[in-house]
């Protein structure tokens, strides 16, 4: 299980490039030339951490908001979970 | 003043080809072709007559030829090489796929060698400035698709390669020969009897080939670029009604990324001219089996709204 106070940060000398159609996020790496579909709330954190690393505890208060979800363990659970994803995408990793 | 393909004489054509060989323009390539093998000066007279002709002495962007390799096999099992820059990138064919190989092989001069341009494996036809992107795989009835509207009044692109140019998203033409394989070919030949075709080779990778002559405006406006307005993904499917389906602008990024040759290659400005291209397009899913309910159907396409 995932520490929620565990720091997450992008990849190191990695540039990403966004673009939003329809919710859905198409997003460039050009660290690996890969091209990811992400949903809106993997393509949220993305952005976050490109401000400043985080963990999933204060990036699920700070999305909550934009999700229109509580603020509660069920949503720290879904972001520790994608957190997970993005990291087995190479496109995230711990600080 | 420039020449045409159709300036020359089949017997000069034909001596030209193997003495010197001829330039070609093809949209905005131009190619230097040699070849003495037999046949292939008759497909040139016949599909490319409207051509320009240059100077032997302009630039060129492919040098190549097509020629028989010097073995044994020559005398009771003839083949045809074609050779880029005096190389051969394939290995040989069947003599009597010469022609279709040259066609292949400048499809594979532009698909490798131009990456000013983002390449995508589509058909492109324009209509009113705005530019269809048709991507698909083989079998999906792009070509036959493709063939059809440039008989009912789209302007031919290409029905291989759409050539984005990165500096500025337009697409840029390539009108030549169209490839129909198979059934496709009696089905367009039937479409449009005024269709100029090649003789059908048989037994090639692809099955039976032929090639149908590129119409004459669309080779006149060989230079005038067009405007991406919609990418639509055909699927030809036996007995299915015609039917127009939206299709989200992320998930035809991602389907239409996987068919280009190298946008990988281009890195951002790939993702970039990609991005450029769906922004200004409709997207669409297009299931289909009659051509006429086609042809409807991409007449009654909206134009996109232009950006500010």
């Amino acid at each position: 299980m995932m520490d929620s106070n565990m720091k997450w940060r992008l990849m190191t000398d990695q540039a990403l490039q966004f673009r939003c159609w329809d919710d859905e996020f198409v997003v460039y790496n050009s660290l690996s030339g890969d091209t990811h579909l992400l949903d809106s709330t993997a393509a949220q954190i993305l952005l976050k951490l490109q401000q400043a690393p985080s963990d999933a505890t204060s990036l699920s208060e700070s999305l909550a908001p934009l999700l229109h979800a509580e603020m509660d363990d069920e949503l720290v659970i879904q972001i520790e979970q994608i957190l997970s994803d993005l990291d087995t995408l190479v496109l995230i990793e711990r600080t | 003043m420039i020449l045409n393909v159709s300036g020359l004489a089949p017997s000069e054509l034909e001596y030209r080809l193997r003495q010197t060989g001829i330039v070609l323009q093809t949209g905005s390539f131009i190619t230097h072709l040699q070849t003495s093998i037999p046949g292939v000066a008759e497909c040139i007279s016949l599909l490319y007559a409207d051509y320009p002709l240059l100077e032997q002495t302009d630039f060129a962007d492919f040098h190549v030829s097509l020629a028989q390799p010097g073995n044994l096999r020559r005398w009771f099992r003839p083949q045809v090489l074609f050779l880029f820059d005096g190389s051969p990138p394939f290995k040989p064919l069947p003599l009597d796929q010469a022609f279709p190989m040259l066609e292949w092989g400048l499809n594979w001069c532009v698909s490798s060698q131009a990456n000013r341009y983002l390449i995508i494996h589509a058909a492109v036809i324009e209509k009113g400035r705005y530019a269809a992107i048709l991507p698909a795989p083989p079998g999906s009835g792009k070509s036959t698709l493709c063939a059809a509207l440039v008989n009912r009044g789209w302007r031919l692109l290409s029905d291989e390669l759409a050539l984005i140019r990165v500096s500025d998203g337009k697409l840029i033409p390539l009108p030549r020969p169209v490839s129909l394989k198979n059934q496709s070919i009696d089905i367009i030949q039937n479409y449009e009897p005024g269709a100029v075709f090649s003789r059908k080779v048989n037994d090639t990778m692809k099955g039976t080939v032929a090639h149908m002559k590129a119409p004459a405006d669309s080779i006149t406006r060989a230079t005038e670029t067009a405007q991406a307005g919609w990418v639509i993904f055909p699927k030809y499917q036996a007995g299915a009604s015609a039917l127009l389906e939206t299709l989200p602008r992320s998930r035809a990024f991602m389907r239409i990324a996987d068919n280009a040759f190298n946008y990988s290659l281009l890195g951002v400005r790939g993702f970039e001219a990609m991005a450029g291209v769906i922004d200004a397009s409709l997207c669409y899913d297009f299931t289909y089996s009659n051509l006429d309910d086609a042809i409807e159907t991409f007449a009654a396409l909206k134009p996109p709204i232009s950006p500010m």
